[in-house]
Parts: C-alpha cells; structure tokens; sequence
C-alpha cells in the first residue's frame, strides 16, 4: 500500500533529486523564521514521514485555493508534498464521484479516526441559516462538517472564505455565511487565509505539521506567524517610495510608470498581513504590487467590506463645496450666538462688580 | 458699604475676562518660556514664580465659567474654585514676585500678553481684599493728598524756590495757554530735587513755554499698580481737568515709568475718552529738541557711561532710540548693556513692588539680573530716566559694594547746555 512510504521515497521515485529537496527544505526553514541549520532536520524528518491521511472539504468557495495549490510552478516540490499526503477526499481532485466519492470519505474518516488532517476551503451557512443553500451529495455543509470534525487532529481553515467567512459572508450576507472557527470550538484551527492564499504557505503549514509534529506558532487571528508575521508594506519593494513621499496618482500617470507606491491608488499593504512581498506568486515571478496593482488586503478580515478598493486607507475626507458653506454656516450661527451669549455675561459681570472705593481701602489698613 | 469680599473679587475677575485673556488663555502652549524671561523666576528658581503660574486665579475663572468643558468639569465638581485660600496664596505671586515689566509678554511664542493679564489679576486681589498695605497706603495717600507719598504742594513750593534761587529763573506754574504742562513724581520731589531744577533749565534754554499745575502735580498712578480701575481713573482725570483747565497742548510724564504707561496708553481707555492733548514722555520731548536744533550743549562725559531702559518706557513704549540719541550727545564714552532696548531687564522695583515692604527680599534677589547685567559692561556710572528704577539701582549697586553712581539723564543733559 503507498500509504506505507515515506515522503523520500517516493520523492526519490518521482526523480526528484536530493538537492532540490534540500533546497525546499531551507526554503521551508526560512519561511518559519529557523535558522538555516534546521534544513538537514527538516529534510530528515520529511523524508522519514509516513503520509498522513487529509480529508478536504469544499464548502461555499470558487475552488481558487486549489486552482492556487494545484497551479503553483511546476514541476514544483510544494505538489508533491500534496501529492504524497494521502489526499483521502477532495472532491475536484478525485476520481470518484457520487455515491463512491462519499463513500471514500466516511473509509478513510474511520481508518485514521483521531489522525488525520481535515482541510476546509469556503465557508459554511451557520446553525441558524437555513442549510439547504450549501450541500453535498444531500448533506448539509454544517452536519459534514461536525461528522468530520469528531475524529481530525486538526483543522486548517484554507482562504479567506474558510478563515474569516469571506465573499459568501460580505454583506448583506444572504446565506448567514460563517467560518470555520465560528464553528469549531473544541479542536485546534490554523488559519490561512488569503483569496487564494499563496501556495507555499499552504505547503508550508503541512510541512510544519509533518516535520514538527505539532501545529506553528499563531497569532491573534489564529494564523501561522512565520507567514503572517508581517505587514506587506514592511516588506514591499515600493516602500522606498513611500518613505520618499513618492505616490502613483493615477495607474497610468508618470508615478504609475515609474513604479512609485501605490498608497494612493488604494494599497491596503500597511493594514494587511501575508507573505505576498517576500514569497510572491507563480513561482516568485511577481506579485500584484509588482504587476502594478494596490493591494487588495484579501488575507484581512472583512475585506470585502472594508471600502473601496481603490480608496487610499487614509486620505482627507472629500466634502464638496457646498457642505463645506453648509458647515461653516452652521458655526457662524453657533458661534454668533456663544459670542451673544458670553457678551451679556461679561457685561452683566461688569454690572455686578461693585468698585472698592478709597475708604473702603483705608477702613481694611 | 459692604468689605472687599471673595464674592466682589470674583465678580471683579468676571469683568476683566475679555476676548484677548480669552484667546491668551485658550493658546497657552505651556512651553515655559515666560518663566525664562522673568527674573523672579530666574534669580530664586523657584518654579512658582512662573508668569503664567501667577495668573491661575484668573484663569480659573475663565475656565470654569467661560468655557464649554470647563463648565461641565465645574458642574462635575472636577473643577477647583477660586477660594479665599486660593487669592490669599497668590497675593505673593501676583504682587511681591511681578513688576508688569512684560518681559513676559515679548518672549511668549503664541503672542500672550501675560502682563495685561497680572494687571487684571490684581483687580479681583483688590476687591476681595488681597492687596498689600505698602499698595493700599500709597492708593489711599494718592486719591485723599494727591500723591501715593502724602505730598502737598507746600512740599513742592519749597523746592521751587530752592531752583528759582540757584537757577535765578522763575518756575512758571498755573500759566494757561502754554505747550508743556510739567507733571512730577513725589519720588523726584523728594529725593532728586535736581530733576525739576534741569527742566527749568533746559527749558529756558530752549524757549520753550510750560508750567506746572497747583491742581495736578503727581503723575504716578498707585490705582494702575494695585489694580484699580476706578481709583486709576479718578487720578488720571485729575490730570486731565488740570491740563484742560490750563488749556496746554501738551502734557510731560515724569521720569516715572509706569506714570508713563498709566496717563498714555492706559489713560483714555480708564476715563473711556480721548485726550485734548498729547502725552510724552520728558525723554522724548528733549529727544524732539535735539532733533529741531533747540539743544546746544557742550563738552562731553568722559567717564564709561551705560544705559538702564525702563521697561515701561522702552519694551512697553517702544522709546528706544531717543535716550541713545540723547547720550551721543552728552557722553563720549557709551556702552551698552548686552541685553537692551526691547530686551532690557527689569530692575525688579517697578508695578508697584517698591511700595510693598512685604517684597523686599524679592526685589533684591530680581535685581541680581540687573547686576550681573551692569558687572558684564563694567561702567563707571549707570543713567537711567526712572525715578523707581534710579533708586532700585543706587539701592541695589550699594548693597553688593559696588561703587557705581547713578545718575538721570536728564540732569546730565542740562549740565552740558551752553551758558546763554
């Protein structure tokens, strides 16, 4: 039975070489903030690791987080650590189908009951909506859920739709959209969010896992720190440009050209965490700062929800001409009637004031 | 008739909050520049004597009645009120540790002019009570005698004929018509006699027409120091009836220098009228002379001479250059105190603190500024144009053994004009 295998064997088998690995490996290291000589660890430990069993669900999602997990450059090491996890049910990538496809779950839920991993993309309709508007095979997103969830080890929430509830939860929020934390309160949750999230922080958390045996160090959100650490404006090539006051006005005037910040343009880089600027995408080609675009925020909370977004984080409020007047017509009278009023109490306080007189003076000597 | 009361000095306080202690108020920084610019501060290190410090009962005041916050911090109780304690513990600051030399005022960043505002303070320190004797004495002589030191004209008369004699020229008094009407200081009376007798002379060497006034001879005004409106008022109108009764076109302060401030800027704003007659002080009468060729003088002091400006003639008046001009042409051998003009420092005696016994250790320890000022330059003697800062200085000079003279510009003047 594959299952059996380990990791380096059949990456052997794959001809993958032993420097290639190495180098995913130091790559991994890197990316969870150890030093450099944890790589031969890792690299011993992956290649010792049995494949554990993952089960991965697809709730309301687009499938882009495993268009993003299966497209990352190829032929690539992060797929083939997928590949040799032992993807138990993921319904777009397997085979089966129908009855078959469920009946594959509810075998491999009951052979590694308590081990295995349970991967979710896309968020769910909660307890309170009605069910019916997210099912498979007739069951309801929220009762697979709780099935699945009585024997994994752990959860990892994959996108944001999964980690913060995302696009299905945007307001008005017709389906009553939650995420998986909202849900699992007794097992831990890994966030990795992002819309999709960057392909080898995805691989990375598995690795973690393999290597480790235990789930990375979290932040606040419950996402991996050594991904989610920081900012993408502490870490973007244009911030130069913004230290220098250097702003693209528009996305094809002279700053857009020369590759100025897009601050203005609406970047959300100081308010979002991920690895974008230091992993980048489709193998480290670019990224979408790189390819002139502002950040979206997509790994933040609410992001959908978060305003426009091409409208700057912080900029002066734009109030038109005549609601300046508005204003300033209102504080005139307001101000004209403070006036009025202090005008009579200074002079009745001068109507008041009884002035001491010599006598009354000499009277005190 | 009621006492002086908290009560009437707070109504007191009320009626002296204005749009300018207002908007000074609401600037304040509280950079602590003030406190750089006062020698109170300075020469004892005592952080109390900070200018704006002095001001708290006033400022109290405006906030907890003239202020939005401030009268909902009033009506939460988180807002001290202005008690009797309170005014009682200020009397020190306000008075003793405060010339109104408005150093203060000149360095402050956001434009407050802190020495208006001690001398709206000191109206609700006299209502409800809080004025020093020294201040009362001299406020109650000025408005019963006509002078803070209980001077009469007797006094005067005497002196007058002590001048007609050793001038052989007759002091011209009560003679309507003429330009200059001459007011005094009791301190000039008293202790240089010699002030009067140099402008019987260069007067007479100049041909100009002046008098002096039997109904008004004092120009110093005690209800300015103490802060009384109403009794500054009443001597400023004295001075007014005299000098439209005499019908002058001209009226001369004294070598005083807040007699200067109190009868020029503040006046028409006390009686709530403009004058029929222009001010000057006599500084810059001879100045005008000079200027139009009327002064001849010969010979000139050779000694190493310096200047003290009074604060209320030069940083508060802006009458600079006239005394410059004035010593070119007396004294050879001129010099300049470092810090002058705009940004001279106080001799420490002058808004009254002199006449308050009280704050005599104060004063001394202010003049140490001007000391150490004098001791930088090295002069043989100091000139100066103030009755209060010329005996502040003799005072002081002699304390530390430091052998000094001083003498008033004006008298040296008359001793350099060519005999006719």
């Amino acid at each position: 039975m594959a299952a059996s295998k380990t990791l380096g064997e059949r990456l052997r088998e794959r001809g993958v070489s032993r420097r290639g690995f190495l180098k995913y490996c130091a790559a991994t290291a890197s990316l969870m903030a150890l030093p450099p000589s944890m790589a031969p660890a890792i690299a011993a430990a992956l290649e010792r690791a049995r494949r554990p069993s993952v089960i991965w669900l697809s709730f309301q999602e687009c499938t882009g987080c495993t268009e993003s997990l299966t497209r990352s450059f190829s032929p690539t090491i992060e797929d083939l650590i997928l590949d040799v996890v032992s993807l138990d049910y993921h319904h777009t990538l397997q085979a089966a189908s129908g009855e078959a496809a469920e009946r594959a779950r509810e075998e491999a839920m009951r052979a590694h009951w308590g081990e295995y991993l349970l991967v979710v993309d896309g968020s769910l309709p909660g307890p309170r909506a009605n069910p019916g508007y997210s099912t498979i095979a007739g069951i309801s997103n929220l009762q697979m859920l709780e099935e699945a969830l009585a024997g994994a080890a752990a959860v990892i929430a994959i996108g944001t739709c999964a980690a913060f509830g995302g696009l299905p939860q945007a307001r008005p929020n017709p389906t009553g959209a939650v995420s998986v934390s909202d849900i699992v309160t007794d097992k831990p949750v890994i966030n990795v969010p992002g819309c999709p999230p960057v392909p080898m922080v995805i691989t990375g958390v598995l690795a973690q896992y393999l290597v480790f045996g235990q789930l990375p160090e979290l932040d606040e959100y419950r996402r991996p720190r050594a991904f989610y650490g920081q900012a993408i404006h502490d870490r973007c090539y244009r911030r130069p440009f913004y230290d220098k006051g250097l702003f693209a006005e528009t996305f094809d005037d002279e700053g857009a050209r020369a590759g100025w910040c897009l601050y203005r343009l609406g970047c959300k880089g100081p308010s979002t965490y991920n690895a974008c600027a230091t992993m980048r995408w489709n193998g480290g080609t670019s990224w979408p700062v790189e390819a002139g675009a502002p950040c979206l925020g997509c790994s933040e909370a609410s992001f959908w929800d978060a305003g426009g977004f091409y409208r700057a984080l912080s900029v002066p409020a734009e109030i038109d001409g005549a609601r300046i007047l508005a204003a300033g017509a209102v504080g005139a009278v307001v101000g004209g009637a403070a006036v009025a009023l202090t005008r009579r109490r200074v002079r009745a306080g001068e109507q008041a004031r009884e002035p001491v007189t010599v006598d009354e003076l000499e009277q005190r000597q | 008739m009621s006492e002086p009361s908290i009560e009437r000095g707070l109504q007191a306080l009320r009626a002296e909050i204005d749009a300018p202690v207002a908007a000074f108020f609401s600037s304040c920084v509280h950079c602590g520049l003030c406190a750089q610019a006062c020698p109170f501060y300075l020469e004892t290190g005592d952080p109390k004597y900070t200018p704006v410090l002095k001001l708290e009962p006033l400022r109290r005041v405006w906030e907890r009645e003239f202020t939005l916050w401030g009268r909902i911090k009033a009506g939460l109780g988180l807002s001290p009120k202005v008690t009797d304690a309170l005014l009682a513990e200020w009397e020190e600051l306000l008075y003793d540790s405060c010339t109104m030399c408005g150093r203060c005022s000149l360095v402050c960043p956001v434009g407050n002019d802190l020495q208006y505002m001690i001398r709206k303070a000191r109206e609700g320190m006299v209502a409800s009570g809080h004025a020093p004797e020294g201040l009362i004495g001299a406020a109650v002589r000025a408005v019963q005698t006509g002078s803070p030191m209980g001077l009469q004209w007797k006094t005067l008369e005497v002196q007058i004929r002590h001048v007609e004699s050793s001038t052989g020229l007759t002091v011209p008094v009560d003679v309507p018509d003429v330009e200059y009407l001459v007011l005094l200081s009791s301190m000039e009376i008293i202790n240089f006699p010699e002030y009067l007798e140099a402008i019987a002379r260069i007067f007479d060497h100049a041909g100009v027409g002046w008098t002096l006034s039997t109904d008004c001879f004092e120009a110093t005004n005690a209800g300015v120091q103490i802060g009384s409106k109403d009794i500054a008022a009443t001597l400023v109108q004295r001075i007014v009836d005299a000098a439209v009764k005499l019908r002058v076109k001209n009226v001369i302060s004294p070598e005083c220098g807040h007699a200067y401030t109190a009868v020029r800027w503040e006046g028409p704003n006390l009686i709530g009228r403009p004058y029929p007659f222009h001010v000057y002080h006599i500084i810059e009468v001879l100045d005008a002379l000079r200027a139009a060729g009327r002064l001849r003088t010969e010979g000139k002091e050779t000694d190493r001479l310096s200047l003290h400006d009074p604060c209320n003639l030069a940083r508060k008046s802006g009458v600079i250059q006239e005394q410059r001009n004035l010593m070119d042409l007396v004294a050879e051998n001129f010099v300049d105190l470092e810090e002058h003009g705009r940004y001279q420092w106080c001799c420490g005696a002058g808004g009254g603190v002199s006449s308050n016994e009280r704050a005599d250790a104060l004063r001394r320890a202010a003049f140490k500024r001007k000391k150490a000022q004098i001791e930088a330059v090295e002069p043989e003697r100091m000139v100066t144009m103030c009755a209060t800062c010329r005996t502040q200085l003799e005072e002081g000079l002699e304390e530390f053994n430091m052998d000094i003279p001083v003498v008033g510009l004006t008298e040296m003047l008359a001793e350099h004009l060519v005999e006719k």
